[in-house]
Parts: C-alpha cells; sequence; structure tokens
C-alpha cells in the first residue's frame, strides 16, 4: 500500500511546476509571435509573400533591427520547444522525487525529440 | 483588407468554434488555409501543428494546476504519442498532397459522423455511454497502480499504447491534437474517468506534435508568415470560447458545425480527386 500511495503522493508540486513552466513558455512565444504580426502588419507583409527560411544565425540581427521575421521565428521555435522544456523540468522533478519510472519515460521522450531533429537535420541535407 | 487580418479572423473563429465544441481547432486551421488561403495542405499541417501546442500549452496548464490532468499517464503514453507523430510526419513528407487531402476528408466525415450521433443523444434518442465513468476495477497490477489517480484505476495498458500510437500519426499526418483518439482510447479502453482522459489528452498534445512539428520546421514545411496571424488567431479564438462555454448553448452551434464539416470534407475530396 506504502508503494503506491509514495509516487501518486510526490508529483502534486510537480504538477503545479510542470504548469508555471507551460504557461510561462506559451505566454512568451504568444508574446514573440504577436509581436512578429504587428511589425508584420506596419511593413504591409502579406502572409502569402515569400518568407525567408529559417536560418538561426539571422535571428538575433532581425530581432535588434525589429524585422518581424525574427520575432516569428523565435516565437516558433519558442511554441515548439515549450513541451520539451517542460519534459526537462519533468525529468529534473521526478529525479529528485527519485522516481526512476518517471526519470525513464522522460528520457525517452527527449530521444524522440532528439531523434526527431536529427531525422528532420538528416533529410534535408 | 489586410491578408494578415483576414487570417487572424480566420484564426479566431477556428480557435473559438473548436474550443466550444471540445474539439481543439486543428480540425478547422487546416480546412480554412487550404481552401481559403490555398495553401498546400503540407504547409497548412505545420502551421496547425503549432497553433495547437500553443493553445494547449495554457489550458494544459490550468489543468496540471487544478490537479485534473493526470501527468504521470500522460508522459508514458505521450512517449508512445509521440513515436508515432515521429512516423508520421515522415509518412507526411513521403505521400502527396492528395492522400494526404483524402485522408483528411476521411477524418472530417468520422468528425462529422460522431458529431450527428451527438445531437441525436442530446435529444435523448441515444444513451450518451461516454458520460458514464466506469467501474474502478481493483485488479490492475502495481505498475498500472502507479499511474492511476484517485478513484480510478488504469487497465488494459498495452492496446492504450497501441491506441497513442495511433493517436500520434493522426495528429502529425493531419495536424490535430488527436484528442479524438486519445480521448477514447484512454476512456474507453483504460478505463480514465472522461474529464481526466480530456485535461490529459490536452497535456499530450504539447509534446506529441511538438515531435512532428519539429520535423516540419526544419524541412521548411513552416512559413512564419502564414504561422504568425494564424496562431496568434486561434490562440485569442480558443481562450475567449473556453471563457464563454459556460454562457452559450451549444446544441445550435453543433447543428451548424455538422453542416460545415460535412460542406468542407466535401471540398477536401474534391480537392484529393484532383
Amino acid at each position: 500500500m506504502t508503494d503506491r500511495s509514495r509516487p501518486a503522493a510526490a508529483p502534486r508540486d510537480l504538477d503545479r511546476a510542470i504548469a508555471r513552466v507551460l504557461m510561462a513558455g506559451t505566454y512568451v512565444s504568444v508574446v514573440l509571435l504577436a509581436v512578429g504580426v504587428v511589425l508584420m502588419l506596419l511593413a504591409g507583409i502579406s502572409p502569402l509573400d515569400a518568407a525567408p527560411s529559417l536560418d538561426p544565425a539571422t535571428i538575433l540581427a532581425d530581432i535588434a533591427t525589429l524585422q518581424p521575421a525574427g520575432f516569428l521565428w523565435l516565437g516558433l521555435i519558442a511554441v515548439i520547444a515549450t513541451p520539451t522544456v517542460r519534459v526537462v523540468a519533468s525529468l529534473l522533478g521526478y529525479g529528485l522525487a527519485r522516481d526512476w519510472t518517471m526519470v525513464a519515460v522522460s528520457v525517452g521522450i527527449l530521444a524522440v525529440v532528439v531523434a526527431s531533429v536529427m531525422l528532420a537535420v538528416g533529410l534535408e541535407g | 483588407m489586410d491578408v494578415a487580418l483576414i487570417m487572424m479572423a480566420g484564426g479566431v473563429a477556428a480557435g473559438a468554434f473548436g474550443s466550444l465544441l471540445g474539439l481543439g481547432g486543428g480540425i478547422l486551421i487546416v480546412p480554412l488555409l487550404t481552401l481559403g488561403f490555398d495553401l498546400p495542405l503540407r504547409e497548412a499541417v505545420g502551421v496547425s501543428l503549432v497553433s495547437v501546442i500553443a493553445t494547449s500549452g495554457a489550458s494544459a496548464g490550468v489543468y496540471l494546476q487544478r490537479h485534473v490532468a493526470n501527468l504521470r499517464l500522460g508522459m508514458t503514453l505521450e512517449l508512445f504519442t509521440a513515436l508515432g507523430a515521429l512516423a508520421g510526419a515522415l509518412i507526411a513528407f513521403a505521400i502527396p498532397d492528395q492522400a494526404l487531402a483524402f485522408l483528411f476528408s476521411g477524418l472530417l466525415i468520422y468528425v462529422g459522423l460522431t458529431m450527428l450521433r451527438g445531437l441525436r443523444a442530446d435529444r435523448g434518442e441515444e444513451a450518451a455511454t461516454l458520460d458514464e465513468d466506469p467501474p474502478l476495477d481493483d485488479t490492475a497490477d502495481g505498475a498500472l497502480a502507479r499511474l492511476s489517480g484517485p478513484g480510478y484505476r488504469i487497465r488494459r495498458f498495452w492496446p492504450g499504447v497501441g491506441g497513442s500510437v495511433f493517436a500520434g500519426v493522426v495528429s502529425a499526418l493531419l495536424g490535430v491534437g488527436g484528442g479524438i483518439v486519445k480521448v477514447p482510447v484512454m476512456h474507453l479502453v483504460m478505463g480514465v474517468p472522461l474529464r481526466v482522459a480530456s485535461a490529459t489528452s490536452n497535456l499530450m498534445i504539447g509534446v506529441t506534435a511538438s515531435a512532428s512539428a519539429i520535423i516540419y520546421l526544419l524541412r521548411g514545411g513552416i512559413d512564419p508568415y502564414v504561422a504568425g496571424p494564424t496562431v496568434i488567431g486561434v490562440f485569442v479564438g480558443a481562450t475567449v470560447g473556453s471563457r464563454s462555454a459556460h454562457r452559450i448553448d451549444v446544441r445550435i452551434l453543433r447543428v451548424l458545425f455538422v453542416v460545415v464539416i460535412f460542406y468542407t470534407a466535401w471540398q477536401m475530396l474534391s480537392r484529393a480527386l484532383g
């Protein structure tokens, strides 16, 4: 019985911590995208115009010069990265609670994410 | 009027409609972008995936704070939805646009028929069995008990895993959150109460959709000028929709939705057939 109740009690605080990570990531992403959209409107750019391709090297320079593409790319990366950050947070939380099954599950999810990146880069190259 | 504003307004409508009807919104974004703005289907799917990740992020946070979503179960299953999504994204880049359009029209018809059944249930002609929570199953062993929550025990883990892989493939191919597969799998197969199943499914959208969105993003399948206005629109629409859901009679909305969805299915099918 203790075996059942111990792991179930641990994640209550973890739930709240993960919720904060998720919400913060989402709001940061949405703000970045919103700034990008406002700059798009101000510059008279249409969604149907040809868009610049993703180049991590130019994102920060684009942001510094208030180019919409910089904010939009960073916002999109933030949206897609938020769930992974949540998994890293879970990994730490479950590690602290010594819940090794869930640590293994978290590592497995991160491995799938890494495989996605490698496959995408591999296919592109 | 500016195309970006029209696209954003379309996103608001898709997000509001989706959240009022408990469908997410993914199912409406792809038709909006392909039929409304003539985007290639695969590009629309990429944008839709980003929209559903952003929309689910905030609501999943709320469900976690209220301890409705089961984090342990969600994470265990999302290992498999993510694997399915990885495979689905690779399939999406390997098959022609017409095949995707054909699959999408199949999904629309399935959702339309499910909604029609729901309408009949509203009128009391059919028992809404989905709303009844399954009885407690005390035979669950230790590992399954750890995935369980207050008042329910998980059963049939492996069929649930199979369903999760399938949900991931559907999500990555068609740009939806996949709740349409995950909720019935968790509720009817694994014995999770409906409320917990839909909150946990919502939590799982992020990891599931991001496993495939990474591939769409890095392979140039997401246009930032389309994604920006759409994601903001859907996010605003879904937020407004979920806050006003209890004040609106959704029955009329459902009838309207069934009409829209069958019309969209027909349009998608015409696209599939060239």
